[in-house]
């Protein structure tokens, strides 16, 4: 909130000369400057790929707000491959209509470094979103995948309760991208200070439900007493979910994970118990600051590569118990919208 | 002429049907299906992305096509080995880490880090290398696994490594360069994936080690067979695989500055997919650079195209498989049925009209009137030769003659009983001529002109002669070289009878009847090989004349003799001196009375005439005819004439039995006696001349008395 | 003779199997209880599956890289249909007809179109996973709805044992009384082997080839159904993973040619047990995925290099184009 009421201010202050002019005009000048500031200019998402949840999700929030004031917004999906994600943004940049700001998800933290450094020298804002980068962005907008790990093992500790066997067992991503190291990170930082609680395996799923499903079956058979299980996305946790279900172990062993709070995939889940606990990166909200940074850089009239913000989306893990209406955001009722 | 000939006429002689022909002839023209899809790819992404072609932008989206191109080259090199080469994706990003870690972990200069790139890339091809070529394993599965154990160990290199190289100062600006910098306007990753094609394309279409790749791919077992090291050829094209891998993981460590773990993510199933798309085949056999490199560019042309456009996951791959399977099916269509096709529309008849011809038929009171005489002869060589196409006789009276098998055979004065083989060339030995110094020259169908010393030595005077520029075909090699004779200077002048078919393909031409027929000269002084006259229908045999300033060639199809002057005011050009002769004539000789022999190859029929004037249906004939219900010139019945240097007939000698030689080609006249070739003949004829002047002989005639 | 028949690469992948599994059974503890043998039989089960499916198409000397595609997006469109309120019998007659025809397609080109196998289903596996993501399906991830007889299937047991595993067995026993024991079967080989004497003697060649790509399909499409059972849901991001990589493994490290005509499906099997011992007793060890591929990658190349030193390949009798 204070961020907003910061770019409130600073929107303010960059209209004062419009002010002084137009004083006379009798009506806001506001509007028009606003107007002037952003028609026509060209906003570009380039994600990992368009296929999954929070891609159509911001695709769609932030398509609201660019088409509203009047301009351009395109996205290219490169469909989880590097190097096409890469040859998107070059071809970006090089070509007749560069965007004005180009919004990135990351896949590592190295692959576009060099590649946004160009985009901005060549006047391009920067927005890296949901993964961070071995690179200063204009601004960030995304998950502390840090503090996402503390609140999933905060998340399982309670789940798990202080009269469990204290076993947890995790399905880590790949242990190569950021999302998959950093989460760890996070939930050893919580592991250390629950001395009592232990981790007894920590395989990869790489991010595969199949092979998620393969090591969780392996993990509660060797460790039958595991209260709780951390999957690290909700992509591949059906398939750790399905383990624990084939085992008949549902009320006994408490599935945490992450996602990007969509009905089907997460609420739904939380609802009929296969997901003990969610941490949900709240959509709406990331999407919202997204367009603020979006409007307030393109009215800054600063140079590409001045500021240097991050914006961490609030987190929190959703339990069934907390579960409201509004938790979830539907993606059918978003595409439906859409059309 | 009616003005239904005309229109004929106008439609064969004029609409260039046979170039269609002549242009699939082409080996370039296996590259149609994917140079078709090269430019409808570029064509249409071109006009839909605004500002595709502009330079700079081109400049900066050619970078990873420079990188991707240079990778299918070294899978194509593998492939057209015989091979395949799964683990490129691998070594590309593992010599990309190479680069990478050398220049920010260690920090050391960029060579060091190209190095290191270039070592992995070696080591990696190497070890390919060893197990497909040396120990034989099978290429698609080793390399699969070497594959995946390569991208295991880049995701753990990169896991451990990863964050030291972020935090790396490192910085070049040898490294900016090649990875932003431009030369000529080029980016440096297009450069050298042009430098890397020319080169592979030349080692392999001009190069020892290429070729082995070639024979390799085309038969293993022959190749081995054929004392080409196997193991070693394929061994290097693993290396070499290897080795263009790590240049463009060097490159897009350059251009990137990092490595991810998504770097090279399924590489190899995109180059693949461009070898499969540019025509090469699995396998070996058939391929070339050129086509992965188009292949290369549509691939990606087309996968970032649909993406620029905004096209969502799935449509790229849809398209994708598409054009694949429509690229490939075409391709496969074209190759399987391009000869069929090529049969069919190779023969292009043209309309012609034959004069009228005098009678030859015996009572008929012409000159041309045939008689029984060469009946009269007596054989040489029976049942011991085949196709004696030309004779002649040296100062010793030994008599050479050509065969079907690439001899020339001589036999022995004075009876002609004893034979040898003289030499043996090869091809067919058409046309003989003695030079001044006594070798004999011979016209070789199919291979060139030819000189044989007294010593038996074989040496080739002339395989080719200048290539015109406006004809499809490749009209600098000799297909038929037919008749020769030398020039006091002692230039050879030969003709080249066409240019459109093999000598045994001769049938074809006479029913096509173009004029294709060339007379060249060689120049025995700097070697050269001039052509002097062009556009003659079966331009076939060549004589001197009697004082050596001009020559006689005959005109086979259109039964015309010309004579070209080689000194004098009209020295240069050709005139036709007998025109509309009932039969066709071959090789052309000196007589001792001053005269000229001339063989028939065969007569004149109204039918043949008749269908000269249709070439539709001549076309038609061709291809819906089995060979044997084709309508030919008939080479059943011919003769030998005798004619003036003007022009004038003096006598015609025949076979009315049909038996001893009903079609000839050559007769050579020697101390009295007249001795007769035939091209189908198993034998040479001997008829004695009345009255002739029984101490002339060739050589005589042509290099004096002397030795 | 005897002497050589043992040393084949199927006695090598048997023997590697086998060595693995005394290892593991002696050192990990709960590796040689009954559950979790049969959770190694069921983590290969759908691979051996695919692998079932793809033998039959390499020993008749042709491979299948659409199998993945064909049984992600086949089961990906029939869950799609399903949520947006298809009847069942409906959505599953389309899909299968969509399979079918896919199979189909494949056959004709490789059979009466005379393009390789491997151009075809490339090209036919992009094409399809292509034509339903973009056109037919909105998410990389489609649910099967909640209480679809497909959910409960997934769940089903039988003397504790789950239902793939039987649905495995008892494909795996179909197949092997097929290519043993019919007249078909037999033909399959002998088309592999050579297929222009087997045309010459009067095998319908053509209509065969065709026949593998449909079965091959149909296979694929109920390893998709198997999955989606298991996951109740279907992840069409499978296509461009490494199964496909890891099929072909399966098949080939066990013994099947590439070549065709050679092997069967104790191949498979041989081959599958190899892959899921392997990753079982890794994943016990809790060994980080990155190095499992790379130990698992260094025994198949141990494995391959073993059999090309042990049964060394003739430059005389090799054929062209085997790769």
């Amino acid at each position: 909130m204070r961020l907003m009421l910061k770019l409130l201010a600073a929107a303010a202050a960059l209209s004062m000369p419009f002010l002084a002019v137009q004083a006379r005009a009798q009506e806001d000048p506001g509007p028009a400057a606003y107007a002037e500031a952003m028609k026509g200019k060209r906003v570009m998402l380039v994600p990992m790929a368009m296929g999954f949840d929070l891609a159509q999700g911001w695709a769609s929030y932030i398509k609201k707000e660019v088409d509203a004031f009047g301009g351009t917004f395109e996205t290219r999906d490169p469909n989880w491959s590097v190097e096409a994600g890469a040859q998107a943004i070059t071809e970006a940049i090089s070509s007749d209509t560069r965007p004005d700001v180009l919004i990135v998800h990351s896949p590592d933290l190295n692959s576009y470094a060099r590649l946004l450094k160009k985009a901005q020298a060549a006047g391009t804002y920067v927005i890296l979103i949901d993964n961070p980068a071995n690179f200063a962005a204009d601004a960030f907008v995304g998950s502390d995948w840090d503090r996402l790990g503390q609140l999933e093992a905060e998340a399982v500790i309670k789940g798990c309760g202080p009269n469990s066997s204290k076993k947890i067992g995790l399905v880590q991503g790949d242990q190569v991208n950021a999302s998959s190291l950093y989460q760890y990170a996070g939930i050893m930082k919580v592991m250390a200070k629950n001395p009592d609680f232990q981790i007894v395996a920590k395989p990869d799923s790489n991010w595969d439900a199949t092979t998620s499903r393969n090591v969780t079956t392996t993990m509660l058979q060797q460790n039958p007493d595991i209260c709780g299980i951390i999957d690290f996305w909700d992509g591949d946790a059906v398939g750790a979910a399905a383990a624990i279900r084939d085992a008949k172990m549902q009320d006994k062993v408490f599935l945490v994970t992450t996602g990007g709070g969509e009905k089907t995939a997460d609420c739904d889940k939380l609802e009929d118990g296969t997901y003990g606990a969610v941490v949900m990166t709240e959509l709406h909200q990331q999407s919202r600051d997204i367009n603020a940074i979006i409007k307030f850089l393109l009215q800054s009239g600063q140079a590409p590569g001045t500021s240097k913000t991050y914006i961490y989306t609030l987190e929190k893990a959703t339990t069934k118990a907390d579960l409201k209406p509004d938790s979830c955001w539907d993606l059918k009722a978003l595409q439906t919208a859409a059309q | 002429m009616t003005f239904r000939e005309r229109l004929q006429s106008w439609r064969y002689n004029l609409v260039p049907d046979h170039l269609i022909g002549e242009i699939l002839t082409k080996r370039w023209t296996d590259n149609a299906i994917p140079f078709l899809a090269l430019v409808i790819t570029v064509a249409g992404f071109g006009t839909a992305i605004p500002g595709f072609f502009k330079i700079a932008s081109l400049q900066d989206s050619t970078r990873q096509l420079g990188e991707f191109s240079i990778v299918v080259t070294g899978l194509v090199v593998v492939m057209l080995g015989g091979g395949i080469d799964l683990s490129v994706g691998s070594i590309f990003a593992l010599s990309c880490f190479a680069a990478v870690s050398v220049f920010f972990i260690f920090e050391q200069p960029v060579w060091m880090a190209l190095a290191a790139a270039i070592a992995t890339g070696l080591a990696c091809g190497a070890i390919n290398g060893y197990l497909v070529g040396v120990l034989r394993l099978r290429a698609f599965l080793t390399t699969l696994v070497t594959f995946i154990i390569g991208r295991a160990l880049f995701d753990i290199l990169v896991v451990n490594f990863a964050a030291q190289i972020q935090l790396s100062m490192a910085m070049s600006d040898v490294w900016d360069f090649i990875g932003d910098g431009t030369v000529f306007g080029f980016s440096v990753s297009v450069l050298t994936a042009i430098v890397f094609a020319i080169v592979t394309h030349i080692a392999l279409t001009r190069s020892r080690p290429g070729w082995h790749v070639l024979a390799v791919g085309g038969s293993r077992r022959s190749a081995h067979n054929a004392g080409i090291r196997v193991k070693r050829t394929v061994f290097l094209t693993y290396v070499f695989s290897g080795f263009c891998a790590s240049i463009a993981g060097f490159l897009i460590a350059t251009r990137l500055s990092g490595a991810g773990p998504g770097t090279g993510l399924n590489l190899e199933i995109l180059a693949l997919t461009a070898a499969v798309v540019g025509g090469n085949s699995l396998g070996g056999g058939r391929g070339s650079i050129v086509k992965g490199l188009m292949g290369a560019i549509v691939v990606l042309v087309m996968t970032n195209g649909l993406i620029r456009l905004g096209y969502g996951t799935g449509t790229n791959q849809m398209v994708l498989g598409l054009m694949l399977a429509v690229a490939v099916i075409i391709d496969i269509r074209w190759l399987k049925n391009r000869h069929k096709v090529l049969n069919e529309v190779y023969v292009a008849p043209v309309y012609l009209k034959m004069g009228e011809t005098q009678s030859a038929a015996p009572g008929s009171g012409t000159p041309y009137e045939l008689d029984n005489r060469l009946s009269e002869t007596e054989y040489i060589g029976l049942g011991e030769l085949e196709g004696p196409e030309d004779v002649i006789l040296d100062r010793d009276d030994n008599l050479y003659c050509g065969t079907r098998h690439g001899e020339i055979v001589r036999f022995f004065a004075p009876d002609y009983k004893r034979s040898e083989v003289f030499a043996h060339i090869g091809g067919f030995p058409l046309g003989l001529a003695f030079d001044r110094s006594g070798n004999l020259i011979s016209c070789v169908g199919a291979m060139g002109l030819y000189s044989v010393s007294p010593e038996r030595e074989v040496k080739r005077l002339s395989a080719e002669t200048a290539r015109s520029w406006t004809s499809i075909v490749d009209d600098a090699r000799l297909r038929d070289p037919n008749d020769c004779d030398v020039a006091p200077d002692g230039r050879i002048y030969f003709t080249d009878s066409t240019k459109r078919y093999d000598a045994h393909d001769w049938a074809l031409d006479s029913i096509e009847n173009r004029a294709s027929g060339r007379l060249l000269v060689y120049d025995p002084k700097d070697g050269s090989t001039k052509t002097l006259l062009d556009g003659y229908r079966y331009a076939n045999g060549v004589c001197m004349a009697h004082d050596g300033k001009s020559l006689f060639f005959a005109e086979s199809w259109a039964c015309r003799v010309h004579r070209y002057w080689l000194e004098g005011p009209k020295a240069g050009t050709a005139e036709c001196v007998i025109k509309d002769m009932p039969g066709y004539p071959d090789n052309i000789n000196r007589a001792s009375d001053g005269n000229y022999w001339m063989a028939w190859l065969g007569m004149r029929t109204p039918s043949f005439d008749l269908s000269l004037r249709h070439p539709g249906m001549r076309k038609r004939m061709t291809r819906r005819l089995p060979q044997d219900d084709w309508l030919f010139p008939n080479i059943n019945t011919g003769g030998v004439v005798k004619f003036s240097g003007t022009g004038r007939i003096v006598e015609t000698l025949g076979d009315l039995t049909g038996v001893s030689h009903p079609m000839v080609t050559s007769m050579r006249e020697h101390k009295g006696y007249l001795y007769v070739g035939g091209i189908l003949n198993n034998r040479v004829g001997r008829y004695r001349i009345p009255g002739a002047d029984e101490g002339w002989t060739g050589p005589r005639s042509y290099w004096g008395a002397g030795k | 003779m005897r002497q050589s028949r043992k040393l084949s690469q199927e006695g090598i992948v048997l023997a590697t199997a086998a060595v693995i599994f005394v290892v593991a059974g002696l050192s990990l503890p709960g590796f040689l209880t009954p559950d979790n043998l049969v959770s190694i039989v069921r983590s290969v089960s759908v691979l051996g599956i695919l692998a079932l499916g793809m033998a039959i198409v390499i020993i008749g000397r042709g491979i299948d890289l659409a199998a993945v595609a064909i049984m992600a997006m086949s089961v990906a469109w029939y869950l799609q249909l399903l949520n947006d309120g298809m009847a069942d019998g409906t959505a599953i007659a389309i899909v299968l007809c969509g399979v079918l025809a896919i199979g189909l397609l494949n056959g004709f080109l490789v059979a009466y179109a005379d393009v390789p196998a491997i151009f075809v289903t490339l090209a036919s596996g992009s094409f399809v996973f292509g034509y339903v993501r973009s056109q037919l399906i909105s998410q990389d991830a489609v649910p099967v709805p909640p209480d679809h007889w497909l959910a409960r299937f997934g769940g089903l047991r039988f003397l504790d044992i789950p239902i793939e595993v039987f649905i495995f067995a008892a494909l795996a026993v179909l197949i092997f009384l097929f290519l043993r024991f019919t007249k078909w079967g037999r033909y399959v080989y002998y088309a592999g082997d050579n297929p222009i004497a087997a045309r010459n003697i009067g095998i319908p060649v053509r209509p065969m080839l065709v026949l593998r790509y449909v079965i091959s399909a149909l296979i694929a499409f109920v390893a998709g159904l198997l999955t989606a059972a298991s996951l109740h849901s279907i992840n069409t991001r499978v296509v461009n993973s490494t199964l496909l990589y890891d099929i072909v493994l399966v098949a080939v490290i066990g013994g099947i040619g590439l070549t065709g005509g050679k092997g069967g499906v104790r191949n498979v099997l041989f081959g599958a047990a190899l892959i899921g011992i392997m990753l079982n007793a890794m994943t016990i060890i809790d060994i980080p995925l990155i190095y499992q591929n790379l130990i698992k990658s260094t025994i198949l190349l141990a494995a391959i290099i073993i059999d090309g030193l042990v049964n060394p390949r003739d430059e005389q009798t090799a054929q062209q184009g085997d790769i």
